[in-house]
């Protein structure tokens, strides 16, 4: 989704090396809403629930993951002021999810905890591990790291950790490693993904690149890093409370609030002087997502508070979705349209620029299409939030039909982007 | 005041009001001091050392003649580098063919007030490897020498009379041979040289590689807002930069593109 921005030709990573990762998101997105169309029973059930599990891997790893890696090897080299310490680590980071991410999924799916769920995990922690490594050695390598880096280094090692505490409670399923079953660790496991991985992660890299699209001056370093101690911070005091004591978890979401309020305010700040008055579609749907950040906390307050027996299923499945289909996938729908035409425009348009007619990366999707499957999504999101607390099976249908329908038109104008043929100037 | 070679002719001219006459009597040379504009052109690039090169006489003379005034010579700086050998013309330069050589002639720039410096530094940037730019002018240009020599050139310069001096640039190791080769690294569309030409004192010129994003595109935007009609922007960036090209369609902008290395790429931005 964080693509270079305006910045980044001098040192930018290889198109070869990114495109990989945008492809695989966008199978995976439709594969994702698909599956989700298939199996709206799951709403019914428990969260622990096989097609449940898997939905959530296709979007947490197949969607949100994938794209972010790509995205981040090309955006990390501008961050730093370098580049990227190696192409070809990159390259088998791709190699290794690609192939473990369908195996966990598929694991899960049948749910037989053998060795296919194993060795998907076991491949994608070696995915993740390559490229910790090359995020670390390009950044230490490099003499620059300011805040944005350093959130991208922190998210990368909270990723390692996730996909770590994953591949043992896959192991934990068949093999006793932890006195508990896997179940009672799910929470820490999906918050150090969403809060360490995803959180951290998309703070870091949009509060650089909001002001961008934007074109505004604002920066407020200090804010940024208040963000980045909060967030940190929230996440350690939610583990520790996990470990001895349930009853501190809200201790957690105080400081990981107001890290988002922070964080809010400061893209507000940048919207207030920015320089670009008119506000592209694509830009609308990341701003959209931030507003949509806050959604999660609805519900989880709404659990903690309104329901305290915390024996409602679907609150947790609720919670879930406003994150994977909520925030993660209106981020990710926003600035794919700001960042794959960039990355194609360079690798078709880069010598045709200078004589002051080649087409705009915009020029290169059809934006009707994109504005479809904008009302698409937030149709579809919207009809399935209520599917969900209703528990209506028609609700959930039409609102995961829109989802497909909304990955569909994905699907397609990336395709067109990719597809693009440069025109005679 | 203490001075020596290094000492800068506008912080004499700072200093002292006699200053200027005082010098213009060492030697004849040193009357172009007396036009304002060549004043302005000189005094704050060319050093005692220079100076006397270029009016053929010795710092020595200069020291003499100034310490009526109160500037006593500083002996302590230590020994002066040796500013210009005069020399026959390189090899180099003697096989040049004539197609390689791009002639510039200041004098009526100077003439007219202008200062030739930004002009002469465009020509340079828009040399190919191999070219020699040549230029021509009424007094020898000691400070654009040292300047460019800064930049990796050589110079020689050839008196052709009294008021006419040849001064060759060249980098030395760069053979017209490798001319097609370095074309293709060094890209641009066909009528740069000419928008550049077209556009010929009506420039105004930013360097936005030092800046952090979003800096460059903000910088360059309101340079533009406030650029003056029938202008044109002349930008160093470090890259191709994309995204602008959006605003400045926009904003009914034409634009050229030189990209003359990966860090470094030159734009021409002007109203369409």
């Amino acid at each position: 989704m964080f693509g270079p921005g305006i910045v980044g030709l001098q040192q930018t990573t290889n198109y070869r090396v990114v495109l990989p990762f945008y492809i695989y998101a966008s199978v995976s997105f439709l594969a994702g809403t698909l599956l989700l169309f298939l199996r709206t029973d799951i709403a019914n059930d428990h969260y622990f629930y096989p097609p449940t599990l898997a939905i959530t891997h296709i979007m947490a790893l197949g969607w949100g993951t994938m794209i972010i890696l790509g995205a981040s090897h090309q955006l990390l080299p501008v961050l730093i002021e370098g580049k990227l310490y190696s192409n070809r680590l990159a390259i088998m980071t791709f190699g290794f999810t690609c192939l473990g991410i369908p195996l966990l999924v598929f694991g899960f799916y049948i749910f037989r905890t053998g060795w296919i769920m194993q060795l998907g995990a076991l491949l994608v922690n070696l995915g993740v591990l390559l490229y910790v490594s090359n995020v670390f050695l390009s950044a230490f390598k490099s003499e620059k790291r300011n805040v944005h880096a350093w959130f991208i280094i922190t998210a990368s090692l909270w990723l390692l950790a996730t996909t770590t505490f994953g591949l043992l409670l896959v192991i934990n399923f068949d093999h006793t490693i932890f006195p508990k079953e896997s179940l009672a660790y799910l929470s820490v496991h999906a918050h150090l993904g969403l809060v360490g991985w995803f959180l951290l992660l998309v703070i870091g890299v949009g509060s650089r690149l909001i002001p961008m699209f934007l074109i505004s001056k604002y920066t407020n370093e200090k804010a940024l890093w208040t963000i980045y101690g909060l967030v940190n911070a929230g996440l350690i005091v939610f583990i520790l409370a996990r470990m001895v004591n349930r009853s501190l978890e809200f201790l957690a979401i105080i400081p990981i609030l107001t890290g988002i309020v922070v964080f809010g305010h400061h893209c507000f700040k940048a919207y207030a002087v920015r320089i670009r008055k008119a506000v592209d579609e694509q830009m609308k749907a990341s701003l959209l997502s931030i507003i949509h950040m806050l959604l999660p906390f609805v519900v989880l307050i709404m659990s903690l508070w309104v329901l305290p027996s915390g024996g409602q299923p679907n609150l947790v499945l609720l919670y879930g979705f406003s994150i994977l289909f909520g925030w993660i996938t209106a981020i990710i729908l926003g600035m794919t349209f700001k960042t794959l035409p960039f990355i194609v425009w360079n690798k078709v348009y880069h010598k045709k620029a200078y004589t002051g007619k080649a087409p705009l990366p915009k020029d290169l999707f059809s934006e009707k299409m994109y504005h479809y499957m904008l009302m698409a999504y937030i149709l579809g999101f919207g009809v399935f939030v209520i599917g969900i607390i209703l528990l209506n099976q028609w609700l959930l249908k039409i609102g995961a039909a829109a989802l497909l329908m909304t990955a569909i038109l994905y699907v397609l104008n990336t395709t067109k982007i990719l597809i693009h043929k440069p025109r005679k100037i | 005041m203490l001075i020596n070679e290094k000492t800068k002719i506008a912080a004499l001219l700072k200093y002292h009001p006699d200053a200027l006459e005082t010098i213009v009597s060492i030697a004849p040379d040193f009357k172009k001091l007396r036009n304002p504009i060549l004043r302005k052109l000189m005094a704050g690039r060319t050093s005692i050392a220079m100076a006397s090169k270029i009016g053929g006489v010795r710092p020595e003379d200069f020291f003499k003649a100034l310490k009526p005034l109160g500037f006593e010579y500083d002996d302590t700086g230590g020994p002066v580098e040796e500013i210009f050998e005069e020399s026959f013309m390189p090899d180099y330069l003697k096989n040049l063919d004539e197609d390689r050589l791009v002639s510039f002639d200041v004098r009526e720039l100077i003439a007219r007030g202008d200062d030739p410096l930004r002009s002469i530094q465009d020509k340079v940037k828009s040399l190919s490897p191999g070219q020699v730019l040549l230029i021509i002018n009424s007094f020898e240009p000691v400070p654009l020498i040292k300047l460019l020599e800064r930049q990796g050139f050589k110079a020689y310069v050839k008196q052709v009379d009294g008021d006419t001096y040849e001064t060759y640039f060249y980098k030395e190791g760069e053979s017209g041979s490798r001319i097609s080769e370095n074309d293709a690294a060094i890209s641009t569309s066909g009528d740069w040289e000419e928008m550049l030409t077209q556009f010929e004192n009506r420039i105004e010129e930013i360097d936005v590689r030092h800046l952090e994003a979003p800096m460059p595109m903000i910088t360059i935007l309101e340079a533009l807002d406030s650029l003056p009609e029938g202008k044109a922007l002349y930008v160093h960036h470090k890259r191709i930069p994309v995204f602008l090209l959006g605003e400045l369609n926009e904003r009914r902008f034409g634009y050229r593109i030189k990209e003359v290395s990966e860090n470094m790429v030159y734009l021409l931005i002007f109203k369409e």
